[in-house]
């Protein structure tokens, strides 16, 4: 779920006249991920091991892959959407099921975060985790400190949607993921509804209590908010894990007289996966299959978590990352934590765009 | 006001005609190093029609353009009815131009073209409309009122820019090559044409023209310019009859010049002696100058005689063969060419050329004129 | 051979307009067709998203046109004020190009001739680098830790950071730079072509230079302000790369809504919509304009 606007832009532009170009022979396999998500020495490995040639192309954005899987003829035999897009999709018939006879890696597999998933992909018949990740609350730390003073209740949605806390923070800086589905889904949460409701009329509750927070949020941002919050630009961050936790190395690495952290609020906060499936038309389904079988290889899982910072759900890889990312709570959040998260799930057609017509009206304040 | 009072004012206007109404005075102007104009000086009378001759360079244009204000004299003074206008813009001037291009304006209508300058005035509507229809009347456009300029023919493009120069009534009036638009063969009717519209409105004139003709035809009197500065100023027939330098000659019509020196200079005659004549020059009045002087003597192709016997007088002649024979019309161009290779123009008016006596290619003959014809330049 | 040259000649005319007609046929009009088709369409879950108009069952060819997705767009506002909006900042952004245009033009036209094709060089320059990579540079520039604020305050003319980027105003600089040179060039064409004489000819008949400005050298330029307007103005209204990387979240343009259409609520038909429209709106104008200009060229020629 991670986004960079660059591909989003290249790559639905060239989405419609593009051509995938496939490899041909039957000893390859074509990989569409999403961007700066691998570890170096996975491809390689994986084709030393197979002799199948990787061609490996990456993406930025779920639009652009939802975009390009509906066309169809895509030509990948693996992409990895969101776990609440991949059900769309599944939905639609376009991902084939796995023969997991095939893959004795999965035995690897946390089964709490499989039965997780399963709320998106009824007995995991579709797809495997890639990595996951949580929505949570990026911090200043000092300057939310200096603001509301050392009790602040920062593990609290109060933070966030609660008017007296945030209209505070306006002045050094409030962000919002640009992501409808994301935010109502938190804010039906803390309203107490279920975040993945079908009801309309939630969705217009959700709606009075974001407008109530709105002249605080000072921009909505889904990709330079990590910039903005390694340089102090803003205080508070409504985000992802992972992006926070880049902020927060960043902020580190340059020095920076301030604290960046991760929060994932009490009572809970939205729950994604990136899952890795086979198109129906994929050319290469075995090969496909070794892949996925690959990934699942406790040393070859934990070289990638290594390397991006985010946690994937094989639980024979745990032993292999190394120790500080390993005990990072906000990274491995632990299992009081887990349990209060939840997972976001595909809803229909008519609900995605009453989501984001209102979402427009309370960007645009109209 | 209608075209009856105009003409009325008009004629009022040159009853009581002064002088120095237009007064340039050492007028200097230098583009750079460049000396464009060198010490002009020259005085123009009301309601005279006065002509800049001279060719592409002289500077005219350039006085042309510092009466009407796009160019400050670097020296000297400009004075109209008194006024300096040194310091006046163009857009203050008591002055208006034809421009050579007309210079109309191509997204205005005829009528609103003339109304223009009006309109800059501030003039009340109504009699904006009374002074354009006026205008146009007196140039016999008003019934091309609403058309644009790009509809209009050469001729009538002219008319309405000069409609459009005259409705402010200007104290100066500035013609800039005003035929060199037109083609060569309406030029003449339109020449005496807008004569005929100056004469009627009365107003005084500057114009600048290349075309010696048109000079002739059109000016009360002319400026030769050369160089920056004035060479000769005066009525087109005394500066045709008497040019005061080669210049003036050469450029006013064609002529041929004698080389010589001073032999005999008294009162009443003067003898030169040429290389190119084996016979003296003569010519009847003095010179003011030393015998030995080195003077040019102009004499003008009509005032040459061609005949096959040799002339009484003992001077002004000269022997040669015909060359060249051009029929003209009314008269027939004839080029002698004498004995050191020289050529002589001479007209040879038609009635001569009827009776069949006129010589022919080839032939030798003799070119003489009169003691009369000869004109000494001393410059 | 004569004759056969003479065959030919026609028949190589036709080809040249050809060329151009087959290609706009091929890229443009058949993608449009497509448009207008998926605009009458029905959303659905599937590949493509969206369902076919025609259906052949029981021998019975039948054709479904679904106008459902253009009775929303009238129906809610969003769609309008978008319209309103997208038609506002463009004719703001035009009127500004036009604004700083028109004197960049006009000192090109009357620098002295050598000069004139350096400073067109100059006015072409940016083409050379992408439009993408030039818009990314302004958001260095205007951001709150961007050059602009730093050299402001550097300056000491403002003490706290200009929020610029992310707002209209970041929306309007982007486009006045993008779009700029689309203004120059049709204003300095006409501009370079104007006879001065009439300028002169204006003052000699009284007018002062800010009138012969407006009443001969306005009047003449028209062609270029109109043109020149037309070419910033139609892109401006689709514009969607400004708006997405300077623009706020609630800067609102047609570009965005149809990306939320056609991404995040993968509703290809009322994205469709969305562009047939516009299209409509933007056509209709620039057909009247077309049909004026033709009628005053035709009575210019009579």
């Amino acid at each position: 779920m991670k986004k960079k606007f660059v591909c989003k832009l290249l790559c639905s532009s060239l989405l419609l006249l593009s051509s995938t170009v496939a490899l041909a022979e039957d000893k390859a396999l074509n990989v569409y991920n999403w961007s700066d998500y691998i570890a170096k020495s996975t491809i390689p490995g994986f084709e030393k091991e197979s002799g199948i040639k990787v061609k490996y192309d990456v993406y930025d954005s779920d639009d652009t892959l939802m975009a390009k899987m509906l066309t169809g003829k895509a030509g990948y035999d693996i992409v990895v959407p969101t776990s609440n897009f991949m059900a769309k999709q599944i939905e639609a018939g376009i991902y084939q099921k796995l023969d997991k006879s095939k893959m004795p890696n999965l035995a690897n597999l946390d089964k709490g975060l499989m039965a997780q998933v399963a709320g998106a992909d009824a007995g995991n018949a579709h797809g495997v985790p890639w990595a996951w990740g949580t929505d949570g609350l990026g911090y200043n730390l000092t300057k939310v400190h200096a603001i509301l003073g050392k009790d602040a209740p920062l593990d609290s949605w109060d933070m966030l949607f609660d008017p007296k806390n945030v209209s505070k923070l306006k002045g050094c800086g409030v962000s919002v993921l640009d992501q409808a589905n994301d935010v109502f889904a938190a804010t039906l949460h803390y309203l107490g509804k279920d975040p993945n409701s079908r009801n309309p009329a939630d969705y217009q509750a959700a709606f009075e209590q974001l407008k109530k927070i709105r002249p605080y949020i000072t921009q909505f941002n889904s990709s330079g908010y990590i910039n903005d919050l390694a340089n102090g630009d803003i205080c508070l961050a409504y985000g992802w894990s992972g992006d926070v936790n880049i902020a927060k190395h960043r902020a580190a690495e340059a020095k920076k007289s301030y604290q960046i952290a991760y929060v994932i609020p009490k009572g809970g906060a939205p729950l994604w996966f990136d899952m890795m499936v086979i198109p129906k038309d994929a050319a290469h389904p075995e090969a496909a299959h070794k892949w996925i079988n690959y990934i699942e290889d406790p040393k070859v899982n934990a070289e990638i978590t290594n390397e991006v910072f985010y946690p994937t759900a094989n639980v024979a890889a745990r032993k292999y990352v190394k120790p500080e990312i390993a005990s990072d709570p906000t990274i491995y959040p632990p299992e009081s934590v887990m349990k209060t998260l939840f997972l976001l799930k595909p809803i229909p057609a008519d609900i995605i765009r009453l989501e984001n017509r209102l979402w427009t009206q309370l960007k645009t304040g109209r | 006001m209608n075209v009856q009072t105009l003409e009325r004012n008009a004629s009022a206007a040159s009853r009581q005609q002064g002088k120095g109404f237009v007064e340039v005075i050492d007028v200097v102007k230098k583009f750079g190093d460049a000396v464009a104009l060198n010490h002009v000086n020259l005085t123009i009378e009301k309601n005279e029609l006065f002509a800049l001759l001279g060719s592409s360079g002289c500077g005219k244009s350039t006085l042309l353009r510092i009466l009407a204000g796009f160019e400050t004299a670097t020296e000297g003074k400009i004075l109209i009815d008194g006024e300096d206008l040194a310091r006046v813009p163009p857009y203050h001037r008591p002055v208006n131009m034809m421009f050579q291009s007309y210079a109309l304006f191509p997204h205005m209508t005829v009528e609103r073209n003339v109304a223009f300058g009006l309109r800059q005035e501030g003039v009340p509507r109504n009699e904006i409309t009374e002074r354009v229809n006026e205008a146009l009347d007196l140039v016999q456009m008003r019934k091309f009122a609403q058309r644009k300029p790009h509809q209009l023919s050469g001729g009538q493009q002219q008319r309405v820019a000069l409609a459009r120069s005259l409705v402010k009534r200007p104290k100066l009036l500035l013609l800039d090559e005003p035929m060199s638009a037109l083609d060569k063969k309406i030029r003449q009717q339109t020449q005496f044409e807008l004569m005929n519209i100056l004469g009627k409105v009365g107003v005084t004139c500057v114009m600048v023209t290349h075309d010696q003709e048109e000079a002739m035809t059109m000016a009360d009197r002319l400026a030769v310019m050369s160089e920056g500065e004035v060479v000769q100023i005066g009525e087109p027939t005394a500066v045709y009859e008497f040019p005061n330098s080669r210049f003036s000659a050469e450029f006013i019509g064609s002529t041929n010049l004698f080389d010589g020196v001073v032999v005999e200079d008294e009162p009443d005659h003067v003898y030169i002696e040429s290389a190119s004549l084996p016979v003296r020059l003569y010519i009847s009045h003095g010179i003011t100058g030393p015998l030995g002087m080195d003077v040019s003597v102009s004499v003008r192709p009509e005032r040459v005689v061609l005949s096959r016997a040799k002339p009484q007088q003992p001077y002004n002649w000269v022997q040669g063969v015909v060359k060249d024979v051009a029929y003209m019309g009314s008269y027939a161009l004839y080029r002698v060419e004498l004995g050191n290779g020289r050529m002589v123009t001479a007209n040879v008016a038609g009635m001569v050329l009827s009776q069949g006596e006129a010589p022919s290619y080839g032939e030798e003959v003799f070119v003489s004129w009169n003691e009369s014809s000869g004109v000494v330049l001393t410059k | 051979m004569k004759k056969l040259i003479q065959r030919w000649l026609p028949n190589g005319r036709r080809t040249v307009i050809g060329i151009p007609f087959t290609f706009l046929l091929v890229f443009f009009l058949v993608p449009f067709i497509l448009v207008v088709t998926i605009s009458f369409s029905q959303q659905q879950l599937g590949v493509p998203p969206y369902t076919p108009l025609t259906t052949l069952k029981d021998d019975v060819y039948s054709i479904a046109l679904n106008i459902g997705h253009y009775k929303f767009l009238l129906q809610d506002d969003l769609y309008f004020a978008t319209y309103i909006s997208s038609l506002r900042i463009a004719l703001v952004s035009t009127l500004l190009c036009l604004l700083i245009g028109f004197p960049i033009a006009y000192y090109i036209a009357r620098s002295s001739e050598s000069v004139r094709s350096t400073l067109m060089m100059m006015v072409m320059l940016p083409f050379w680098t992408s439009f993408l990579i030039r818009v990314y540079a302004w958001i260095g520039i205007l951001k709150n830790d961007g050059f602009l604020n730093q050299f402001l305050m550097w300056l000491g003319l403002i003490s706290t950071p200009l929020r610029i980027y992310h707002t209209n105003w970041g929306v309007y600089i982007g486009m006045v730079y993008s779009y700029l040179p689309f203004m120059i060039m049709p204003l300095y064409a006409h501009l370079v072509k104007m006879d001065l004489t009439l300028l002169e000819a204006a003052y000699d008949l009284g007018a002062k230079p800010w009138r012969a400005f407006i009443e001969v050298t306005l009047p003449l330029a028209k062609n270029g302000i109109i043109a020149g307007s037309l070419l910033v103005f139609i892109p401006a209204v689709g514009e969607y790369v400004i708006p997405e990387l300077l623009g706020g979240s609630d800067t609102l343009m047609i570009g965005r809504v149809m990306w939320d259409e056609f991404f995040n609520n993968v509703d290809w038909p009322m994205a469709a919509a969305v562009t047939c429209a516009m299209v409509l709106l933007l056509l209709v104008p620039m057909a009247l304009f077309q049909h004026y200009q033709a009628k005053v060229m035709e009575e210019n020629k009579r």
